[in-house]
């Protein structure tokens, strides 16, 4: 396939303009995590916010704000993801939506 | 920010937050609209195509001076599956019907209407909590800042932060969420036009349903902006997370069919973005107000997308002119309490344009049959495959070759169930 197939998800991401906030909005319970099953949040953010070595990790550094990580956490997962918005002004700032 | 004076805060100044917080500031009420991002509709991301005629309620005439991308001249949809592709077209006979937009540009000059029309719009401000009192949302508390106010209209988008806290909603099941992610690709406009075979300032919207998707429920779409092309797919949030595959990975799918290589080819990418759906229709909150409070748009939603057409900014706006046009009534007694403001809801119920939400309120269930992701896209185009053919070794009639085709894949009874179910359906 030709170039424009390619795209990974650390290049889509480096598109996006962050405002960092330093508090922590997604804190995450890991030790939960072992006993989840299913481990949802792997698949359905879209940002790639959480990984599995050895147990959850997450970097919540290109975190696009969708708020779906909370739902399937708490509905398949083992209830391990606490999250708010970061703060006011802070975060994800789409230009192309 | 200052606490003095505000009869009703707007939280969330997306399509729903400014719509309301028009029409009330063009009734003299002093309105505050809070929005988190640094503009509003940095935090917003749709497909995406408005709706014109919602526009035009709210705004007459002036909805011209709209930052529209392209007037939408050609729908289309595809049923694909991995190497080929079935697409059918529409050309629309008033492309002003819709346009293509983007959300950074649109939002932001919907919240600088309500600006003009009175309201006052804060940004970089996020809305924690509600100030309630004897069980009557009372103000908004942002940080350190209380804000006592008559109403609150929750404008606050689909993680519907106001509505739990109020106990409007519990958690959201993941079968009510879609997640939905885009690339925005930069192509010139002559290119745009040439490639979709549109007139100057015209687009085309266009929908992908097969194997994009991997089977999961769930779609692609791309819409043309003037020097763009948004490329994007949604995903049921059920689908994706039990079936254990990352959602980007399906927008990879989606952009590597060679249909859609054809399409974005030689562009450059500029951003990537990602948002949830609400995908329970207005079902999903037990009611959308309470004392003191009404809620309105995604965060309450008011959407609906059936497939073919999506249609949330649009539903968003009017709902939100109709949770104004509800304060309005209740500020003539002064009285908000839950039993005045139950008039929203017959409002919501009543109004030409929402009414929609509730007649195709079964779309939803019926779009989670897979046979509508996988094997069906299958049949489409391997049946066309079999009909285009001409390879010299003999060709069966079209109605026998369509037989032919679903034949182990679907039962006939199967199929005919799934057809008669979306007539009554839709
Ligand atoms: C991938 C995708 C494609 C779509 N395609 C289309 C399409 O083509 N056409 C269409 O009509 N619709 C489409 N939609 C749906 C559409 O985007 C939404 O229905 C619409 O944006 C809803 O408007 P809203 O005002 O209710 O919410 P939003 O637009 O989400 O606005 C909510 C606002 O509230 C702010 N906010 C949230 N919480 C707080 C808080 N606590 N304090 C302060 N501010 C807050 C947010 O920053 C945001 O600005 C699509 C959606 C997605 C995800
Ligand atoms: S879904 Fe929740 S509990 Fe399961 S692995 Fe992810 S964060 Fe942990």
């Amino acid at each position: 396939m030709s170039q424009e197939g390619k795209l990974t998800l650390d290049k889509r991401l480096a598109l996006v303009s962050f405002t960092k906030d330093p508090r922590p909005f997604i804190t995450v319970e890991t030790e939960l995590c072992k006993e989840c099953e299913k481990k949802p949040c792997l698949y359905i953010c879209p940002a790639g916010v959480y990984t599995w070595q050895d147990q959850l990790n997450y970097n919540t550094e290109g975190c696009l704000e969708t708020g779906a990580c909370l739902v399937v956490c708490h509905k398949i997962g083992a209830k391990a993801i606490h999250w708010k918005y970061p703060a006011g002004g802070k975060g994800v700032s789409f230009r192309q939506g | 920010m200052s606490g003095e004076g505000f009869e009703v805060a707007v939280v969330g100044a997306g399509p729903a937050g400014s719509a309301a917080a028009i029409t009330l500031a063009r009734q003299g009420v002093q309105v505050l609209l809070v929005e988190r991002g640094s503009f509003p509709g940095s935090k917003n991301v749709f497909g995406g195509r408005i709706y014109t005629y919602a526009l035009k309620r709210l705004l007459g005439d002036a909805w011209k001076d709209a930052p529209v991308e392209r007037f939408i001249r050609k729908e289309g949809i595809t049923f694909m599956s991995n190497d080929s592709a079935f697409t059918l077209e529409y050309e629309v006979k008033d492309p002003e019907q819709s346009f293509s937009a983007v959300r950074a540009k649109f939002d932001k000059w919907l919240a600088e209407q309500a600006e003009k029309a009175g309201a006052q719009v804060i940004t970089d401000s996020l809305v924690d909590d509600l100030i309630v009192e004897n069980g009557q949302v009372k103000g908004i508390i942002a940080g350190e800042d209380k804000i006592p106010t008559d109403a609150v209209i929750a404008c606050d988008g689909t993680t519907t932060g106001l509505a739990r806290k109020a106990g409007l909603v519990k958690m959201l099941e993941p079968q009510q969420i879609s997640i939905g992610m885009k690339d925005v690709i930069e192509i010139s406009p002559g290119t745009i036009e040439e490639r979709f075979g549109v007139d100057q300032g015209e687009g085309a919207a266009h929908v992908f349903a097969g194997s994009c998707t991997d089977g999961l429920r769930g779609g692609g779409f791309l819409y043309t902006n003037k020097d763009s092309i948004a490329l994007g797919l949604v995903v049921g949030g059920d689908d994706v997370s039990i079936q254990a595959k990352p959602s980007h990975s399906l927008l990879d799918r989606l952009r590597a069919h060679p249909k859609v290589q054809r399409l974005i080819k030689g562009g450059k990418n500029r951003e990537y973005n990602a948002h949830m759906i609400p995908e329970a229709g207005p079902r999903m909150l037990t009611r959308p107000f309470t004392g003191g409070m009404l809620v309105a748009g995604d965060a309450a939603g008011h959407l609906l997308n059936n497939g073919y057409t999506f249609r949330g900014v649009d539903m968003a706006m009017i709902a939100g002119m109709a949770a104004a046009t509800t304060i309005l009534d209740a500020k003539k007694t002064k009285d908000y309490s839950a039993g005045n403001l139950q008039s929203y809801e017959t409002r919501l119920r009543k109004d030409p344009a929402l009414k929609d939400m509730y007649t195709f309120s079964k779309v939803p269930s019926y779009l989670r049959n897979r046979r509508l992701y996988g094997v069906y896209p299958e049949i489409v185009c391997s049946a066309a495959e079999a009909v285009y053919r001409v390879d010299g070794t003999g060709k069966k009639k079209i109605y026998k070759e369509m037989r032919a085709q679903t034949k182990g894949k679907v039962s006939t009874l199967t199929l005919v169930r799934d057809l008669l179910a979306g007539a009554r359906t839709f």
